[in-house]
């Protein structure tokens, strides 16, 4: 498992390169059949309007999925990955750009392990937005 | 009304998934992950794993069903239709692969409310064919109160 870092070459205030896509419609329809989650709030656009939406929104497990992408894709091996801590804050809306993120907040040289904030965020109307903040990874590093 | 507290550490019964690699392709394809160990078998064990990894987040396939026991359960007073995703906790033991069988006992290990909010927290550990743990999940379901 290469073209991760070494432990010894991160410090504390590393940050991890940020991921960014658009999420596309057909995404979400292809999230809620491979994930089993058909709640209509991420297939129907009148009933997530009923509900004060602007129209379906992205499952909060879709944006966990790209948070963990982010880390896995810095930590170069994709068994790295021992524990994350996501907390919900914002829906994201169809077509918006999906960003994700993180920052090392502690190193524990014992276990090579990298404890990470880590974060997911939207731009919407000249605002950035978090939809996950205030959570947490932890990798473990060659 | 409020969530029953009675049922906190309440236990559920256990739900078992194999682990099949067209669902796994599915996934991964759905978050956008290229990575050739969760896309085909040769590249994963080329890479030292004894199978095509699933991504880390593919456990979720186990804990709708989880959670839409929970939900219907009459005893615990929970409307569906108020219920939104608030936190999610993951510790993984070791990738899950095809070909895993993994079974996930669910249990409430937590309701609390805070203002018009409730917090319904149920955890599940998941354990592989020999009985070792793989996964250990942690949900937070936010259920708004009536007029919430």
């Amino acid at each position: 498992m290469t073209g991760g870092p070494r432990f010894d070459d991160v410090r504390v205030g590393t940050a991890i390169p940020a991921l960014a896509k658009v999420v596309r419609r057909e995404e979400i329809k292809a999230y809620a059949d491979a994930s089993g989650d058909q709640n209509p709030l991420h297939q129907d656009d009148a009933f997530a309007q009923s509900v004060g939406f602007p129209g379906i929104i992205a499952h909060g497990m879709f944006t966990m999925a790209h948070v963990a992408k982010a880390v896995t894709d810095w930590a170069g091996d994709p068994g790295a990955l021992v524990a994350m801590d996501v907390r919900f804050r914002a829906v994201v809306f169809m077509d918006e750009t999906l960003e994700a993120g993180g920052e090392v907040t502690a190193l524990d040289p014992a276990s090579r392990r990298a404890t990470l904030s880590v974060w997911a965020a939207v731009q919407r109307d000249g605002q950035r937005v978090l939809a996950v903040k205030n959570s947490t990874a932890e990798v473990r590093l060659g | 009304m409020p969530l029953n507290q009675a049922l906190k550490g309440k236990e559920y019964p256990a739900l078992t998934m194999e682990v099949d690699r067209g669902a796994v392709d599915r996934f991964a394809a759905a978050i956008g992950e290229h990575d050739p160990v969760f896309r085909s078998a040769e590249a994963a064990v080329a890479a030292g794993f004894p199978e095509q990894l699933a991504p880390p987040t593919f456990v979720t396939r186990m804990q709708i069903p989880a959670s839409a026991q929970i939900a219907a359960d009459p005893d615990l007073g929970l409307d569906y239709t108020r219920v939104v995703h608030g936190e999610q906790g993951y510790e993984w033991v070791r990738p899950v692969h095809v070909g895993d069988v993994l079974t996930a006992t669910p249990r409430i290990a937590d309701i609390y409310g805070k203002g018009s909010l409730e917090f319904l927290v149920v955890e599940s550990d998941i354990r592989d064919a020999g009985g070792d743990i793989v996964v250990r999940a942690r949900t937070t379901l936010l259920s708004r109160g009536a007029g919430g």
